[in-house]
C-alpha cells in the first residue's frame, strides 16, 4: 500500500509544485499575489471555491460521521451547501463590488475608521487560526497513518507545502491547487459512488435498509452524535451563516473579474461541492453495508478512516491490486485536500496581516507595490511558521469540534459585521467593533467552558454555541452602533456604498 | 493604491454619485433584487432551520417511515439538496433576465452623467 499511496501523492506534488513555479513567475502585483490577477473564469473559481471549501472534515469526515453515527453525519453533509445559498443571494456580488483583497477592504471602505479595520483584522486572523491549526493537527495524523513518519515531523512537512505554494506562487499557484484537489476529489467520490450503488444493484434503498438492519434501529434517527437538541439548531445555524464569515473563502470572490463571474462561479461550486455532500451520506451508509458497523470501530477515531476503508474494500479488498489502487488513490487526495485548505487559508490571513495590518492600518496606504508584494511574502512565511507550531502543539486535539467551533466564530462574529456593512444605513464604526468584540468573545469563551474542552467537567452545555453566540454578536452590532451615535456625514455616504455594492461601478475618488 | 479598479469596473467622476444613486433607475434596481431574493431567503431558512429544529427538538416525526427505511428525516435531507440546486438555478435566471439588465442600464447612466 505504501509505494502506490507513495506515487500518487509524490505526483500530485510534483504537479503542484510545477505550476508554483509557474504561477511565481507570474505573480508580480499585490493584484496578482491575492487575487490572482482577478482573471479566474467561472469554472475555474467554482471548483477552487470546492477544493477551498470541503476540508479533510468534509473529505474524510462526513463519510465518517454518517458510518458511525447515521442521520447527524448526514446534517453535517447538508449544511455547507445551504450555506451557499446566502453567500449566493446576499454575500458574493456585493463582496466582488466593494472589497479589494481581504474582508478588511469592505469594512474599510464602509466606515473608512482605523479601529472598525482593526477589529476585521483580529476577526479574521482568530478565525483563520481557529481553522488553520484543526487542518494541520489532521494533516499530521494524516500522514502519520500513511507514511509511518512522526507526527511532529509531518506537521512540519505540511507547513512547508502551504509555505511554498502562497509565498511564492500567491493566490494563483494557491487556486490551481485548489482546482487540481477538487478535480481529484470529484473524480474520487464518482468512482467510489459507482462501485458502491453497483454492489447493490443501484438501488440506494438497500443501503439504507442494510445499514438499519446491522447498526440497529436508532441507527437512522437524528441526535446519535449530536445529544442536546440545540446542538442541532447551532449546526444548522453555524452553517447557514458561517461560511459568509469566513475569510478564506469569501477572498475567492475577488479572483474573479466581475459580479456576475463571481455569481456564476457559486453556482457551480454548489452542484459541485453539493454532489459530493450528497455523496457521502451514500458513501457512510454504504461503508456500514459492506464493512459492517464493528469493523468501522476498530482503530479509526472518528470515524475519519471509513472513507479509506470504504475504497479500499470497493477496488477489491486488503491484498488485491485494485484495493491497493484505491486505497492509494484516496489517501492521496486527503493529503492534497489538506494542502490546499491550508493554503487558502495562509494566503487569505497573509492578506490579513500584510494588505489590512500594515500596508492600510500602519501606512495609511503609502506603500509601493513591490513592496507591498514582498511584505505579503513575507507575512505568508510568518503565518505559515506559526500555524505549524501551533499545529505541533495541537495535537490530538479533536478536529471535527474544532473546525465546527471555527465555522462558530465566523457566523457569530464576522457574519454580522459583514452583512450590516453591506446592508444597514446606521451601521458605524462601534457597531464593527461591538459585534466582533462581542460575538469573538462569546463564542470562543462559551466554547472554552463547553464539553469540546473540558469534556464531563463541563460548565457550559453545548459543544457549539453558535446558538447563543450569535444572536450575542448580532446585539453588540446593533447596540454598538447606537451608543456610538449618529454620523450623518458617514449615513449619507450610504447612498453611494449600495450604488458600488449593487452596480460594480467604483467614483475615482475613493 | 494600486490601478486595480481599471481591472473591476470603471471609474466615474465623484459628482455623479449623488445623481446616480437618486435615480429612477437605480431605485427600480434594488426594489427589484429584493422583491425577487426576499421570498428565497425565507425559503431556504424556512427549510433548512426547520429540518435542524425537527433534528433537535422532532426526532420522533424525522423518524417516521416514509419509504423502506428511509424515514421522513433523510426525506427532509434530500429536499434541501434540491432547494439549494432550485434555489442557485431560479436566481441565476433572475439575474441574468431581470437584474443584469437594470444594472446595465444604471451604469450606463451613470457613465453618461460623468463618467469617462
Amino acid at each position: 500500500m505504501h509505494l502506490i499511496t507513495i506515487a500518487m501523492f509524490a505526483a500530485i506534488l510534483l504537479v503542484s509544485l510545477g505550476i508554483t513555479a509557474w504561477a511565481a513567475r507570474r505573480t508580480r502585483t499585490t493584484a496578482d499575489f491575492y487575487a490572482a490577477g482577478k482573471g479566474l473564469t467561472a469554472a475555474q473559481n467554482g471548483l477552487a471555491l470546492s477544493g477551498d471549501w470541503c476540508s479533510a472534515a468534509a473529505f474524510l469526515g462526513f463519510t465518517g460521521l454518517t458510518a458511525l453515527y447515521g442521520m447527524d453525519g448526514a446534517l453535517y453533509a447538508v449544511g455547507p451547501l445551504v450555506a451557499f445559498c446566502t453567500v449566493l443571494l446576499l454575500i458574493a456580488e456585493p463582496l466582488r463590488n466593494i472589497g479589494t483583497y481581504t474582508i478588511g477592504d469592505v469594512i474599510m471602505y464602509r466606515m473608512r475608521q482605523p479601529p472598525a479595520l482593526a477589529a476585521a483584522i483580529v476577526g479574521t486572523i482568530v478565525i483563520n487560526l481557529a481553522y488553520l491549526i484543526p487542518q494541520m493537527a489532521g494533516g499530521g495524523i494524516l500522514i502519520k497513518l500513511l507514511f509511518g513518519i512522526r507526527y511532529d515531523v509531518s506537521v512540519i512537512l505540511v507547513g512547508c507545502g502551504m509555505i511554498i505554494y502562497v509565498a511564492a506562487g500567491g493566490m494563483l499557484a494557491t487556486s490551481w491547487v485548489q482546482i487540481i484537489k477538487a478535480v481529484l476529489m470529484l473524480g474520487a467520490g464518482a468512482i467510489i459512488l459507482l462501485l458502491a450503488l453497483a454492489g447493490v444493484g443501484f438501488d440506494p434503498l438497500v443501503l439504507f435498509a442494510s445499514a438499519e438492519a446491522k447498526a440497529g434501529p436508532n441507527f437512522l434517527l437524528p441526535g446519535n452524535l449530536l445529544k442536546n437538541p440545540f446542538d442541532e439548531v447551532s449546526l444548522g445555524l453555524g452553517y447557514m451563516l458561517g461560511l459568509a464569515g469566513l475569510p478564506h473563502v469569501m477572498t475567492r470572490f475577488y479572483t474573479v473579474p466581475d459580479a456576475v463571474t463571481a455569481r456564476r462561479s457559486v453556482i457551480w461550486v454548489m452542484f459541485l461541492a453539493g454532489a459530493f455532500f450528497a455523496g457521502t451520506t451514500i458513501f457512510g451508509l454504504a461503508a456500514v453495508h459492506y464493512l459492517g458497523p464493528e469493523a468501522l470501530r476498530v482503530g479509526n477515531p472518528g470515524g475519519n478512516l471509513t472513507l479509506p476503508l470504504l475504497a479500499q474494500y470497493l477496488g477489491g479488498g486488503k491484498d488485491t491490486v485494485g484495493g491497493q489502487l484505491m486505497l492509494g488513490f484516496v489517501s492521496a487526495v486527503a493529503v492534497a485536500t489538506i494542502l490546499a485548505v491550508v493554503a487558502g487559508l495562509t494566503l487569505a490571513t497573509s492578506g490579513a496581516v500584510a494588505n489590512d495590518l500594515y500596508v492600510n492600518l500602519f501606512r495609511k496606504g503609502k506603500v509601493e507595490e513591490h513592496r507591498q508584494v514582498l511584505v505579503a511574502r513575507i507575512s505568508a512565511v510568518l503565518v505559515g511558521i506559526v500555524a505549524t507550531l501551533l499545529g505541533i502543539m495541537a495535537e490530538g486535539v479533536n478536529v471535527a469540534v474544532l473546525v465546527i467551533l471555527a465555522i462558530c466564530i465566523a457566523a457569530s462574529a464576522n457574519f454580522p459585521v459583514i452583512v450590516l456593512s453591506l446592508f444597514w444605513r446606521r451601521f458605524n464604526t462601534g457597531g464593527v467593533v461591538g459585534g466582533m468584540a462581542l460575538g469573538l468573545v462569546s463564542s470562543v469563551g462559551l466554547a472554552l467552558i463547553g464539553p469540546a474542552f473540558l469534556g464531563p467537567n463541563a460548565i457550559w452545555p453545548l459543544v457549539n454555541p453558535t446558538v447563543v453566540a450569535l444572536p450575542l454578536g448580532i446585539l453588540g452590532a446593533v447596540f454598538g452602533s447606537l451608543l456610538a451615535g449618529r454620523d450623518h456625514e458617514h449615513e449619507k455616504r450610504f447612498g453611494e456604498v449600495t450604488f458600488r455594492i449593487q452596480t460594480g461601478l467604483r467614483s475615482n475618488q475613493t | 493604491m494600486t490601478d486595480i479598479a481599471k481591472l473591476s469596473g470603471a471609474d466615474i467622476a465623484p459628482g455623479a454619485w449623488i445623481d446616480s444613486v437618486q435615480s429612477a433607475e437605480f431605485k427600480i434596481l434594488i426594489d427589484t433584487k429584493w422583491r425577487s431574493i426576499v421570498p428565497m431567503i425565507v425559503i431556504y431558512v424556512v427549510g433548512y432551520m426547520g429540518l435542524s429544529v425537527l433534528a433537535g427538538f422532532g426526532r420522533g416525526i424525522l423518524g417516521v417511515k416514509v419509504l423502506g427505511s428511509v424515514n421522513l428525516g433523510f426525506v427532509l435531507i434530500a429536499g434541501n439538496y434540491v432547494m439549494s440546486w432550485v434555489l442557485a438555478v431560479v436566481y441565476a435566471r433572475i439575474s441574468a433576465n431581470r437584474l443584469d439588465p437594470l444594472v446595465n442600464v444604471v451604469v450606463d447612466k451613470a457613465r453618461a452623467a460623468g463618467g469617462p
